[in-house]
């Protein structure tokens, strides 16, 4: 297979960068997933879907929007209304989950070239990600595995909280350098490490 | 101001785009009742009190909500998916 | 006599110097000092001039609604102007500026001003400039005449010309509680609501938490109150749930209990650490607020009430008590209330002498007596003050007796002193609270505005719901141990000697209206709280009125006989203080103009391409080759296309997959022309209108499956086509079964143009044939090209051979370089936005230019593609009598008869005379057209087809470019369309 080339390539900078004082605040990686996948039901068909997931990822999804699931190299979560992602670090998976999904059920839309996903993951995730998305980053507010969609001005944004301290971040791809950039800047007064 | 997504929760208006009056009713299609397509496309009340509109909820799920506001003092009275409502008017 | 720093106390770090310059002279002062501490430290007392007079004007209070001392800060390059001294926390380096002088601070020209005296009063510039000329010196002429020197004295400071290169950021939080302020009652509001596990944000303006309890005499629990301060301050840093904002100003309060507040991260720093901002701007979502933003100490209005050396009796305290400054040796107290007396009982104890105090009461409490002989003052009850001296300061004040509200005849006596503390009483802070609810009320025992009742979730405390006493604000739990003070006022807000002249009496200070100002606006008619503040501009300067709003409705009222409460006041807006702009744009300044870019963005520039902004997208216009003018280099790209193959990166097409078993039907209906009839793997032309009928977008859709489209757009306007068809989906025909997404991201887009396309693709294109049969017209194929999965689609905008060659976006640049390499031996030219415009000028194909929201399918010349057969968006309406009619502008071709470029939006005339007049059109693009050899354009002209072979002329006058035109078809090249279907 031919690779996937990331549009942050040029100023994909590993190693430690921004204010040392406090070490890293904050880890900023790039997960390149083979697979992006948006699946989408119809109406009455959400149930139904979700089961599939189910069956081709493992994943249990809850009937709750925003509902995610994540085991190792998989996550799936809610996003919209009768929509979810899943993601794969290996690649193919719209095919196999496109041979499942019939025309009564809903749709499959490949989604691996058009996203680029972005892992920010630390002690201040929260804070970084409060710096330019108007929503509480509180666990309270946004507990692991749940998923929202936002937008920083134009730069939409699905955001899935895999972990206490990280979340994955799914940007479009045009957006990507120009996001990367921002980020990397919001971060440099925590410090912090591109992994 | 707030909008309280039904599928996302309160979010700021900021995420949202707002999407005209969800008052008007489109005339059938094969319809050439120039007067009636006049006054869906052209003609609104501006209502001052409860005002039936459409925003786009363009800066998250990107559902169309049918949200109930009072022009007057901004409030809330409330927000359905609009897919959903609209398919519950036909049904009437 | 000047102010000095007193021998010893204070909260400032003694230990630590730090220099600073003021109007260039080197001056130092300690950790823990304002600018203005520090200046009054250094025995400064001239800190400005006044607005309107320029008279000499020194620091008049310590906190935020200083009216007099403002400064300009300067860093680097940078200027800052009309920031209060009060708060500018010193640093070492700290440069200012005085403001408003001429030549300096001490010399001033336009202190002229003063003299001409009534000149500048209320309403000066509509009497003397507006209207009718009358007379020499009188209308608007005049005004013209004088504006240039008005403009070049009006105003505060200067701002700099230099960009500003300091950093700006946005930050959103939320919390259960906000509380605002953080005197005794903040602090007791944030352990309250903490201990409950909520989550808080204690904002507080100023660098230290803690408010009056910094510099009053209080004990609490037995500790004296700044250390109770910082005890419980260090409690709540501990605790998980508590944010701590210091150097934080909430500014205004929104719908929701969205609060704006302004954090000045790194202003009291001389560098900001690495990636650090100088402001952070907060929007704060607050389940409830508690607003303890305490109240505001307000003057005495009176006679000479300017003069340096005149303070607030509680500033004066605290920068005694707080700072270890002495604003005077010898001071006098002026008041109509008791809190001024514990100021004195301050300065005394830190080593000023207490000349008198002054009250305008004739009867005062006995714990108030008591504080009066602690200080050793001799207390003068029944007194004003009439007028005051002193060249640059004060050096002596006039009092007189006073009774039943006025002065009375009798012996004027006169004092020594370099320091007068005036208190005429307390205003709560009620800003925010008036920007979240009813009207203030007045209250007419504390004389004062009262905070409103409420409109959103917020409740008050301490001092701003008029409970002024430390006790009352911190409640039961604690044992407060301060000085008894009777805080309602006397209702004296003016001193207005009748019968002798002596000076002018303030009320805004900062915008130098004068107590006569506020009357003479009273007898003009303008009486209204509203009308008040405009005709006077009083409390519109950027201190927004603090000090100065109640004493000047005071005089109003009294002026109309009514009560204050029946005068009411005026609505406080957004902001409380000044917020930045930098703060307020925020990352969309310098870090953050997002840029979208294709997968083969890199490329284009190593290629030396010179890239073009459309919408967000960035977009190769020319590529450069040694030396060559825009034109130059695309009349060659052009040519090569034309010749031979050329390729054009087209990843910015707008792109949505519709899907779903409705999704043909959908598209019938909002494309003008036929889709359900589509075979798989062909594509269509499409174009859609909006409902009244206006062409709205056009592009090429796909079908990729029985329920698989791929939908393009142009470039332009993909978000507003996506946004159209979702809301169709959602609120017009929630029925039909059809999900879109936007898959522009998805897809790298090719566009091989050329009499050799074919050729090219044969040359690297594998697992499908694209020979005539395997790929005709409209047909798409699917296949590989070195080794990446590509979709072909043959189509063509350039009037050419073409084919669109779509893969993924991250395969974007390997497929690029393959078709590179394959029209090698072809000579495969890259061209950019210039040549394709070039190219489909050349035939006549209209984009957004010519889809500009006002034309209709006819005017284009798409009436071929408007359906008979069934309904779509915009076929009610498209036949309406104005958009058929004759005499509407519609597309032709403009080719230049003197062989000079044609621009764009240059106007098509039937004639040229002296002024060219009567527009029949416009130009909607123009090249050169290496095809023809000529300067053409496309236009859109009235009657347009009806004038082909007609002549005319351009017009354009902004850019000086008139000559003969010849009207054509737009169809300029290859008609038929034989080189395309080749």
């Amino acid at each position: 297979m031919v690779e996937i080339v990331s549009p942050l390539e040029p100023d994909y900078r590993r190693g430690a960068h921004g204010n040392r004082e406090g070490g890293s605040g904050v880890t900023l990686s790039e997960t390149q997933p083979g697979s992006i996948v948006q699946l989408a039901a119809w109406p009455g068909q959400d149930e139904a879907l979700r089961k599939v997931i189910q069956t081709v990822t493992g994943l249990h999804l809850d009937a709750v929007p925003g509902a995610g699931a994540i085991v190792e190299n998989t996550a799936a979560f809610g996003f919209a209304p009768g929509r979810w992602l899943v993601v794969d670090q290996a690649e193919g998976r719209g095919e196999t989950l496109r041979d499942r999904i019939g025309s009564d059920l809903g749709t499959v839309c490949d989604l691996s070239h058009g996203r680029t996903a972005i892992a920010v993951e630390g002690e201040r995730a929260e804070r970084l990600l409060s710096k330019l998305y108007a929503l509480d980053f509180s666990a309270g507010a946004f507990p692991v595995g749940q998923a929202k969609s936002t937008a920083h001005h134009d730069v939409f944004t699905l955001i899935h909280r895999t972990g206490v301290d990280r979340f994955d971040l799914y940007v479009y791809r045009s957006f990507a350098r120009s996001f990367w950039h921002l980020l990397r800047a919001s971060a440099e007064e925590f410090g912090y490490t591109v992994e | 101001m707030l909008i309280a997504c039904p599928y996302c929760g309160p979010r700021d208006l900021s995420e949202f785009t707002y999407q005209g009056d969800a008052n008007r009713t489109r005339p059938h299609p094969m319809s050439n009742d120039q007067s009636a397509w006049n006054a869906y496309v052209y003609d609104r009340v501006n209502t001052a009190g409860d005002h039936r509109e459409f925003w786009q909820h363009s800066g998250g799920c990107r559902a169309h909500l049918a949200v109930v506001r009072s022009t007057l003092t901004h409030e809330i009275k409330s927000v359905a998916i609009a897919r959903e409502s609209m398919n519950r008017e036909a049904a009437k | 006599m000047s102010p000095r720093r007193a021998h010893n106390g204070g909260r400032i770090d003694r230990a630590t110097r730090l220099r600073f310059t003021f109007d260039g002279t080197a001056m130092t002062g300690h950790a823990g000092d304002t600018l203005a501490s520090a200046l009054l430290a250094n025995g400064i007392s001239v800190v400005g001039r006044s607005f309107k007079y320029h008279r000499p004007r020194g620091v008049f209070s310590a906190g935020i609604e200083e009216p007099n001392a403002l400064v300009t800060v300067i860093r680097g390059k940078l200027r800052e102007p009309n920031i209060p001294a009060t708060q500018i926390e010193l640093y070492d380096g700290l440069t200012v500026e005085s403001q408003n002088r001429f030549p300096s601070l001490s010399f001033d020209v336009g202190a002229l001003n003063s003299l001409a005296g009534n000149l500048f009063a209320a309403g000066f510039y509509y009497k003397t400039f507006m209207g009718p000329v009358v007379g020499p010196l009188k209308g608007t002429r005049f005004w013209m005449f004088c504006e240039h020197f008005i403009r070049r004295a009006a105003g505060l400071g200067r701002a700099g010309y230099e960009p500003d290169t300091d950093r700006y950021e946005k930050m959103y939080g939320f919390c259960d509680v906000l509380v605002v302020g953080s005197g005794p009652a903040g602090l007791m509001a944030a352990k309250r609501a903490a201990a409950t596990g909520k989550r808080v944000f204690l904002a507080e303006q100023e660098a230290e938490f803690g408010g009056t309890l910094r510099w009053k005499s209080a004990t609490i629990d037995g500790l004296p109150a700044a250390e109770w301060v910082a005890a419980t301050i260090a409690e709540l840093a501990t605790l998980p749930n508590v944010t701590l904002l210091p150097r934080t100003t909430v500014w205004g309060y929104y719908d929701d209990n969205a609060l704006g507040a302004l954090e000045r991260v790194s202003d009291h720093k001389a560098h900001a650490a690495i990636g650090e901002p100088r402001h952070r701007h907060w929007t704060i979502r607050a389940g409830d607020v508690v607003l303890a933003t305490g109240a505001f100490e307000r003057p005495i209005v009176f006679p000479g009430n300017d003069r340096p050396g005149i303070m607030l009796a509680s500033a004066a305290a605290r920068y005694a008590s707080e700072y270890g400054v002495l604003p005077g040796e010898r001071i006098a107290i002026f008041a109509n209330n008791d809190s001024a007396y514990e100021a004195a009982l301050a300065l005394k104890d830190a080593g000023a002498e207490i000349a008198a105090i002054i009250d305008v009461r004739a009867g005062v409490s006995l714990s108030a007596r008591e504080l009066a002989r602690e200080a050793g003052a001799e207390l003068l009850l029944g007194y004003a003050v009439t007028s005051t001296s002193g060249a640059r300061r004060l050096r002596e004040i006039e009092i007189q007796p006073f009774a039943d509200g006025k002065v009375k005849d009798g012996a004027t006596r006169a004092i020594v002193v370099d320091c007068l503390a005036v208190s005429g009483g307390w205003s709560p802070a009620i800003h925010l609270a008036s920007q979240a609810g009813h009207a203030p009320q007045w209250d007419e025992s504390l004389r004062a505005f009262l905070p409103p009742s409420p409109t959103q979730r917020w409740t008050g405390a301490g001092a701003f719901t008029g409970a002024f006493s430390a006790a009352a604000a911190l409640g039961d739990d604690h044992a407060v141990n301060e000085p008894e003070i009777e805080y309602e006022p006397a209702p004296v807000f003016e001193i207005h000697p009748t019968g002798k002249k002596s000076g002018k009496a303030f009320v805004d200070l900062q915008h130098d209206v004068t107590a006569s100002d506020i009357r003479l606006a009273h007898r003009e008619g303008f009486q209204s709280v509203e009308h008040l503040k405009r005709y006077t501009t009083l409390g519109m300067a950027t201190d927004q009125g603090k000090s100065s709003n109640v004493p000047g409705l005071a005089i109003m009222a009294a002026a109309r006989g009514l009560p204050i409460s029946e005068v009411g006041t005026t609505r406080f807006r957004p902001p409380f203080s000044a917020v930045s702009l930098g703060a307020l744009a925020a990352d969309r300044h310098g870090h953050f103009k997002p840029q979208r870019l294709t997968p083969m963005h890199d490329w284009h520039l190593a290629r030396g391409a010179r890239m073009y902004a459309a919408g967000l997208w960035y977009r190769p216009m020319i590529y450069g080759a040694g030396g060559e003018t825009v034109e130059q280099a695309y009349v060659r790209e052009a040519r090569a296309v034309r010749a031979s193959v050329g390729i054009v990166d087209v990843s910015t097409l707008g792109k949505i997959a519709v899907q779903g078993p409705d999704a043909a039907e959908f598209l019938d209906r909002v494309y003008t022309n036929m889709f359900s009839t589509l075979p798989v793997h062909k594509a269509r032309y499409g174009l859609m209108l909006r409902e009244e009928g206006i062409a709205f977008d056009d592009g090429t859709t796909w079908r990729l499956g029985e329920h698989d489209f791929l939908m393009t757009t142009t470039t332009a306007n993909a978000g507003k086509v996506m946004q159209h068809l979702e809301y169709y989906l959602d609120c017009v025909w929630p029925d039909l079964r059809v999900h879109v997404t936007s898959v522009t991201d998805e897809w790298a887009g090719a566009a091989v143009a050329g009499p050799n396309a074919r050729r090219v693709l044969e040359a690297c294109v594998e697992s499908t044939g694209v020979d005539n049969d395997a790929l005709p017209f409209m047909g798409i194929v699917r296949g590989e090209i070195a080794g990446a999965p590509v979709m072909i689609c043959r189509l063509s905008f350039s009037g050419e051979l073409a084919y669109e060659v779509y893969c993924g976006a991250g395969h974007g640049q390997h497929v690029w370089d393959a078709l590179m390499a394959a029209g090698q031996p072809f000579g495969i030219v890259p061209y950019g936005l210039e040549a394709l415009g070039t190219l489909r000028i050349e035939k006549g194909h209209v984009t957004g230019a010519e889809i500009d929201g006002r034309t209709s399918p006819r005017d284009l010349y798409l009436d071929w593609m408007l359906s008979k057969k069934k309904p779509y968006i915009g076929s009610a309406m498209v036949d309406r009598e104005g958009l058929v009619a004759p005499d509407r502008i519609s597309l032709v071709g403009i080719v230049a008869l003197d062989d000079r470029p044609l621009q764009g939006g240059g106007h098509i005339v039937e004639q040229l005379g002296e002024e060219p007049r009567g527009s029949i059109g416009h130009i909607t693009g123009f090249c050169f057209s290496p095809a023809l050899g000529k300067y053409i354009a496309l236009a859109l002209v009235k009657g347009g087809k009806a004038r082909h072979g007609q002549r005319a002329f351009v017009s354009d006058p902004v850019r000086n470019r008139y000559g003969p035109v010849e009207i054509v078809s737009h169809h300029f090249f290859d008609p038929e369309g034989s080189r395309m279907h080749g």
